[in-house]
């Protein structure tokens, strides 16, 4: 069974289906949404069983596509890859759940998060340099009209900035798949991998282009500053696809594509990409400390929190020590899991803030926590595993980042300072909100309903597991990058 | 003799449905003419398949049998059947209806000279040919605007027609042969290449809208009918291209044209997009857009000889360009010609919003549509040949593209600020058809590139 081909196409064509039923009511809609996102999440649960291996790809699915030039149709799964997918599906599942209450124009919303899904599921899975471009664009497409249509106020202008910035960004990777494809005369991403096709000047020229769009896709400090306005202003779930999923974009494919197919130009920059990810990480969260607006200040824990991935990254390709390599590659990618799931955590428990009292600055509420417990211990939960604590989904991911790091280059390690500064806002935000003396203004707040218990559960019970016993998660992540080959 | 006139059979067919076409419209059977035109059209293209592989010439060299003329029928033939389409749409049951058809289909006779011309006799003839009909087409409404515009049209024609022929004396006279294949004989030498060559650029350059010769496009297409600006911003603009890979793949590269044509392709590019980004005017806007894509095809025209891709990829992106640009005019004959007709046309109009959104992508280059296959093969060819640096240009623009497209489909979505209630009638089912057909293209084909030539 191709399981990799239908659980990328399955939303898609549930999509489809969608707009040729007589019978679209916002119900029809979001049903479907919810059984398809379903399905797909039980498939990748499937796809999971079936294991990945050492030093290469599993699960292969190849078809030609445009021989001519070499072409086809490649998907295939390691161990870095695979927890992306199952993160991908399940919060597209969580996201279905969470928007079944949207009643403005729900089949077209429906439809373009299934779109999203199809690109999410096939950039991550994709092995044929231009397939991943094709999904990687077409998940642009898919955000920019989910921000202009379901976003908020401003959310026109937010769209465009998103658009254009990040389309401005994705050129220079064409630019640099053509590269690679003239000089190999294929698009098969294992072979660029393997035998890396570019050397020299070409190389660095290949990995500036590639390092570019990855940055502004991750986002890196400075090419971050879409990404607060983009988050502001989209939709709940489009916040959490976008900062759960898309952001991952970016770092997988520093790995996939900087690091795997222009390896010896990659460990020449490597101490500039280093200290790009040590300066997105104190950047993103001195930046988030002077925010009061609840969306933006995660949004800039976003760029903080990547900053480490970029770290780990750096570090990987700057030591000689195959151990240390293999931990700053399994810290970086568990990070990126972590933030998933986390962060999608964060924007969910914002966007049911949001929902009830239609405002998100941190001085309008106060005292909520005995008003809406539910609500309040989950951000309480989250916003402590966010800014690192122990027991919790990032800190494993972030202590291997370290590790490695200060063994590394000692040096890059002031990025630790960041985590006393995420700690403080966190705590500031906790106190501001749910803290202190009650604002009269919201003593009818509902908490959590049923259906939002619903999507937030999974995500508690996920940041706790993968805190205290990661194991399950890195060993999956270990056996790949302990055989990475560049 | 006989074995010539069996590789004509599609030009052949064309040219007698365009005389019955003539006669049915003496008979005042304007629909009968469109029936004649349609079904020759379709026999026309049918009949192409068979020698589609050949690789000859007939006519002792002056015409050529190739991977271009086969692929220019296969594009262009279908592509004025849809035009015809869009026409009888627009100006059903008006006076001198079946003359445009006839006339359109000379006009697209005269393209599939251009494309297939291996000579510079059958060149001059192709221009001549093509201009002649297409003056008299955007004239067709004979109100000031139309009329202004086919005067422009007519007098940049005439005067960059005969520069043309001018020019292309010395090659005669350098070489003694007006085929394309001896222009081989000129490498080394100096001048005669070049006065040649500017003067086919300026000859094509018109006629494929290339900037600095592109004056007369904007308002041509604004005179016209929004169908035969349609037609006419494909069909003959693809003929020059193609015209212009004939002629350029003969003609010896010491002559510095690939340079001189990435120069060029690079500022019609640039220029297209910038222009198109200050216009209110949906048509004009598109025209604009248009000439831009005129610099992108010359990526492959830079190319020629030095990568196996560019042909493909003119091809390619010739299909493309062909279903994109026909289907975003065929919205706009709904949907009027100014911009602000466009605000709230996405909600208004649900599933042509979703098919504009696709065109427009497709010709800003989106994957996983039509226009990006075609642009990745051009892109591809060109950085090949070793013009890193136009690419880049191409790639770059392709943001100014995105920026010009946005700026349709932004207010499609927008809510109108005063919906007009006034009832709206219904499209003509022949423009739907048209959107139908070429949304599916844009769509598929992208997908199934691999059955294009390579």
């Amino acid at each position: 069974m191709p399981l990799l081909t239908l659980a990328t196409f399955l939303p898609i064509l549930g999509g489809l289906a969608l707009i040729v039923l007589p019978n679209r009511s916002a119900r029809v809609a979001h049903g479907m949404s919810i059984a398809v996102t379903g399905v797909v999440f039980m498939l990748t649960l499937v796809i999971w069983s079936r294991g990945t291996i050492a030093g290469g790809f599993a699960q292969i699915e190849e078809l030609a596509w445009i021989p001519a030039i070499g072409a086809a149709y490649r998907l295939g799964l390691d161990g870095l890859s695979l927890p992306l997918v199952l993160l991908t599906s399940l919060l597209f599942f969580l996201s279905a759940i969470y928007s079944a209450r949207i009643s403005d124009r729900a089949p077209s919303y429906v439809v373009l998060m299934l779109m999203l899904e199809t690109a999410a599921l096939g950039t991550f899975m994709a092995l044929d340099g231009l397939l991943f471009y094709v999904f990687f664009e077409v998940s642009l497409v898919g955000m920019y009209f989910m921000i202009a249509g379901w976003g908020y106020e401003d959310r026109q202008r937010a769209a465009l900035m998103f658009f254009i910035y990040t389309l401005l960004g994705s050129l220079p990777l064409l630019l640099a798949i053509i590269g690679l494809y003239l000089s190999s005369g294929t698009f098969d991403m294992r072979v660029w991998i393997d035998m890396p096709p570019l050397t020299g000047i070409a190389a660095m020229l290949a990995l500036i282009a590639m390092l570019f769009t990855f940055a502004v896709k991750i986002p890196a400090f400075p090419v971050h500053t879409w990404l607060p306005a983009a988050h502001v202003q989209a939709p709940t779930a489009g916040s959490v696809i976008l900062a759960g999923v898309m952001l991952k974009f970016g770092t997988y494919g520093l790995v996939r594509f900087a690091l795997q197919m222009t390896p010896e130009a990659f460990a020449q920059a490597g101490q500039v990409i280093l200290a790009v990810g040590v300066v997105s990480a104190l950047y993103g969260a001195f930046a988030a400390l002077a925010q009061s607006d609840l969306k933006k200040m995660i949004a800039y824990t976003s760029i903080n929190h990547m900053g480490y991935v970029v770290m780990g990254v750096a570090v990987a390709a700057l030591t000689v020590d195959l151990r240390i390599r293999t931990i700053a590659l399994d810290g970086a990618t568990l990070q990126m899991v972590s933030h998933g799931l986390v962060t999608g955590a964060l924007f969910f428990l914002l966007g049911m803030l949001q929902d009830r009292a239609h405002s998100r600055d941190m001085s309008e509420f106060g005292g909520l926590l005995g008003r809406v417990p539910w609500l309040g211990w989950s951000f309480i939960l989250m916003a402590f595993a966010s800014l690192g604590l122990p027991g919790l989904a990032h800190f494993p991911a972030e202590f291997q980042v370290f590790l490695a790091t200060l063994n590394t280059a000692p040096w890059a390690i002031i990025a630790i300072l960041a985590i006393v500064v995420t700690a403080g806002l966190y705590l500031r935000a906790i106190a501001a909100v749910f803290l202190g003396s009650e604002n009269e203004k919201w003593l009818e707040m509902r908490d959590l309903d049923r259906r939002e218990k619903l999507v937030i559960v999974p995500l508690l019970i996920l940041t706790v597991l993968v805190g205290v016993a990661p194991s399950w998660l890195i060993n999956m992540i270990h056996t790949t990058m302990e055989s990475l080959s560049f | 003799m006989e074995r010539d006139l069996s590789f004509l059979i599609p030009e052949l067919l064309l040219s007698s449905a365009a005389m019955l076409m003539i006669v049915a419209e003496m008979m005042r059977a304007a629909r009968l003419a469109l029936v004649i035109g349609l079904v020759g059209l379709a026999a026309a293209t049918l009949l192409t398949l068979p020698v589609l592989h050949a690789d000859t010439t007939v006519f002792s060299g002056t015409y050529r049998i190739d991977l271009i003329s086969g692929w220019a029928k296969l594009i262009l033939l279908p592509g004025t059947a849809l035009a015809l389409l869009m026409v009888r749409a627009e100006i059903a049951g008006q006076d001198r209806e079946g003359s445009v058809y006839a006339l359109i289909c000379l006009v697209t006779l005269g393209a599939l000279m251009l494309a297939g011309g291996g000579d510079i006799m059958v060149l001059v003839l192709g221009v001549v040919l093509t201009g002649l009909g297409s003056f008299a087409l955007v004239a067709f409404p004979r109100d000031d605007a139309a009329t202004e515009a086919a005067m422009k049209y007519l007098v940049f024609g005439a005067v960059t027609g005969s520069v043309m022929i001018y020019g292309l004396t010395f090659w005669f006279g350098g070489v003694g042969s007006t085929l394309f294949s001896a222009l081989g004989a000129l490498d080394g030498k100096p001048l005669i290449p070049t006065v040649g060559l500017v003067a086919v650029i300026i000859g094509l350059g018109y006629k494929a809208a290339l900037v600095p010769f592109h004056f007369w496009a904007p308002d041509a297409y604004d005179g016209a009918p929004v169908s035969i600006a349609a037609y006419l911003s494909v069909i003959t603009k693809l003929a020059a291209i193609f015209a212009f890979a004939q002629v350029l793949r003969d003609l010896p590269s010491s002559s510095g044209w690939p340079l001189v044509i990435a120069v060029i392709s690079a500022v019609t590019m640039t220029y297209g997009y910038l222009t198109a980004l200050v216009q209110t005017n949906l048509v004009r806007l598109i025209a604009y857009s248009s000439i831009a894509q005129s610099g992108y095809f010359m990526l492959g025209i830079v190319a020629l000889g030095a990568s196996s891709l560019a042909v493909p990829g003119l091809i390619v992106l010739g299909a493309a360009y062909v279903a994109m640009n026909l289907g975003a005019f065929a919205v706009v004959m709904i949907s009027g010609r100014s911009l602000d007709d466009m605000r709230g046309f996405g909600r208004k109009r649900p599933a042509m919003g979703i098919v504009m959104v696709i065109f427009l992508l497709s010709l800003t280059g989106i994957p996983p549509l039509f226009g990006f296959v075609g642009k990745v093969y051009l892109f591809t060819a060109a950085i090949e040949a070793g013009f890193v640096w136009l690419a880049v240009i191409g790639i770059l623009n392709s943001v100014l593209a995105l920026g010009v497209y946005l700026r349709i489909i932004v207010p499609m979505y927008q809510l109108a600020q005063d919906i007009n209630e006034s009832v709206e009638k219904s499209p003509h089912p022949a423009v739907v058809a048209v959107i139908g057909i070429t949304a599916l293209i844009t769509l598929g084909m992208g997908f199934l590139a691999g059955f294009l030539p390579a």
